[in-house]
């Protein structure tokens, strides 16, 4: 590309398996290139890819990050078009290495390179706090925390923003995922203002507990793109707060009373 | 014939004070009498720390800060402090008034932030956390733990036996709490008491009360 710009990068982390990691990525970055922004998604899942199978972009690889970081091949011949959206691309994992393949310093060259041509650098990293972490973190500017309202996911990002400063990547932000209002209102879930009060960083988004994610993941289109689902409606706010947009957090118990539930009564109070 | 105030005394590792008696005037006023005569006679050694039974904790403080400044001892910044309270290591059961010092005051480490999960702090002070110590966090130190914050984390307080330590927190849910020897843990079930609360060991126990009842 002619003009050189320098892009963000952005870890999507969160220490524990399965709190929507993959998801998150997919969303953020196809909502970022909905707001018209260029944008790469990097699967650093390496040996467990699938990110590619969310965007529905598995069968367009063939050359992966291992092949690019051993430089088998050249950066753009790995990178896969999305097929919405123009600016869009995936980096894949490679499914047939392991976490070994790929060194910090590697990863901060690649990043450094992917900067100069997108204006958003999407990491999504593997679970756990071992190599394949290590390396997903080491060219990020932000990261982004996942976690999910229990209190394992909640310990173990407590955990990795722990380890975050100590890479002194500070300030991360914060996405509570699978929240159920329902269940929160009962008093069977922990609520927002807790999880918000032991990691004690910004909260930048909350995404409800919706089927629609199940449907979209199993045929590849990323929720985000879906009007009328509540989660694909929190994935394109957090898009929006991520470029700097000012924006009010769902009022996710509109559907049952219609009235400001106790979450986002304690959220606003703050 | 009149007995010294103040002596200094060779060991292996290098010179201590000795002082006796609390008329501190006349201590000082000694104190430059020796100096003006044996000034050279001390240079380049290593100061241990002074070691006396009737001065206060300032009065000390005042006698290594005239070693440093006026005679130009070989105390860095940090050994002023240090040196009070390593008397107490280099006489071993000679000097009471230094263990009642550790308990009471003594050096502090202060952390600024949340302590999370996986992170550990070890001191051979006190200990203040400015912040929160999340689940999973581990404090100990050899005298007292202050959280401006939530503790939820595992704080050992008196590390070496000390019982007078305690642990104070504006909001004290520890995982695990351990002063000198002793182990405690939260009971089982919910519980938040919203107050300032302190941990102290009381005919054996570990009594955790508000320390503002009044608020």
């Amino acid at each position: 590309m002619e003009n050189e710009k320098l892009g963000t990068a952005i870890v999507v982390t969160s220490g524990k398996g399965g709190v929507g990691k993959t998801t998150t990525t997919a969303n953020i970055g196809t909502g970022l290139s909905i707001l018209g922004y260029s944008v790469v998604i990097v699967d650093a899942d390496i040996g467990l890819r699938n990110l590619d199978v969310v965007m529905g972009l598995e069968n367009r690889i063939v050359y992966d990050i291992v092949d690019v970081v051993e430089k088998n091949c050249r950066l753009k011949q790995a990178l896969i078009k999305d097929k919405r959206f123009e600016r869009l691309y995936l980096l894949p994992a490679a499914q047939t290495k392991d976490k070994s393949a790929v060194k910090p310093e590697q990863m901060v060259e690649l990043i450094t390179q992917l900067k100069k041509d997108f204006d958003y650098i999407i990491i999504d990293s593997p679970a756990g706090i071992e190599q394949g972490f290590q390396y997903s973190i080491a060219g990020a500017d932000i990261a982004i925390i996942v976690t999910t309202p229990e209190i394992s996911a909640v310990r173990d990002a407590d955990r990795v923003i722990g380890i975050l400063e100590a890479k002194e990547l500070y300030n991360p932000k914060l996405i509570v995922n699978r929240i159920r209002p329902e269940m929160v209102k009962r008093g069977d879930m922990m609520n927002i203002d807790d999880i918000v009060d032991i990691l004690a960083i910004d909260l930048i988004g909350i995404v409800p507990d919706d089927e629609a994610i199940v449907i979209s993941t199993n045929k590849g289109e990323p929720v985000v793109l879906d009007e009328k689902s509540k989660a694909g409606q929190a994935y394109r706010n957090i898009s929006r707060r991520i470029i700097g947009e000012e924006i009010e957090f769902l009022n996710l118990e509109a559907d049952e009373e219609g009235k400001l539930s106790k979450i986002i009564k304690l959220l606003f109070g703050k | 014939m009149k007995r010294d105030l103040v002596c200094f005394k060779g060991a292996a590792e290098g010179v201590y004070l000795d002082i006796k008696g609390k008329d501190f005037e006349a201590i000082k006023k000694e104190l430059d009498d020796k100096m003006k005569n044996s000034y050279k006679f001390f240079e380049g050694a290593k100061f241990l720390g002074v070691r006396c039974d009737e001065l206060t904790q300032k009065q000390l403080l005042e006698i290594t800060l005239i070693l440093k400044y006026k005679y130009d001892f070989n105390i860095s910044k940090d050994e002023i402090l240090d040196s009070l309270l390593n008397v107490k290591d280099n006489f071993k059961g000679e000097a009471d008034c230094y263990s009642k010092c550790i308990t009471d005051e003594g050096k502090t480490k202060f952390i600024y932030g949340t302590l999370r999960s996986g992170q550990t702090v070890e001191y051979d002070g006190n200990i203040v956390i400015i912040g929160d110590v999340n689940p999973g966090a581990f404090l100990k130190a050899k005298g007292n733990i202050i959280v401006l914050g939530t503790l939820r984390g595992v704080a050992q307080a008196g590390d070496g036996g000390d019982e007078k330590a305690v642990v104070a927190a504006y909001c004290l849910l520890p995982t695990q709490l351990r002063i000198g020897d002793i182990i405690v843990r939260s009971p089982d079930g919910d519980m938040q008491y919203k107050l300032p609360e302190i941990a102290r060991i009381i005919d054996g126990k570990v009594l955790i009360e508000p320390y503002l009842p009044n608020k």
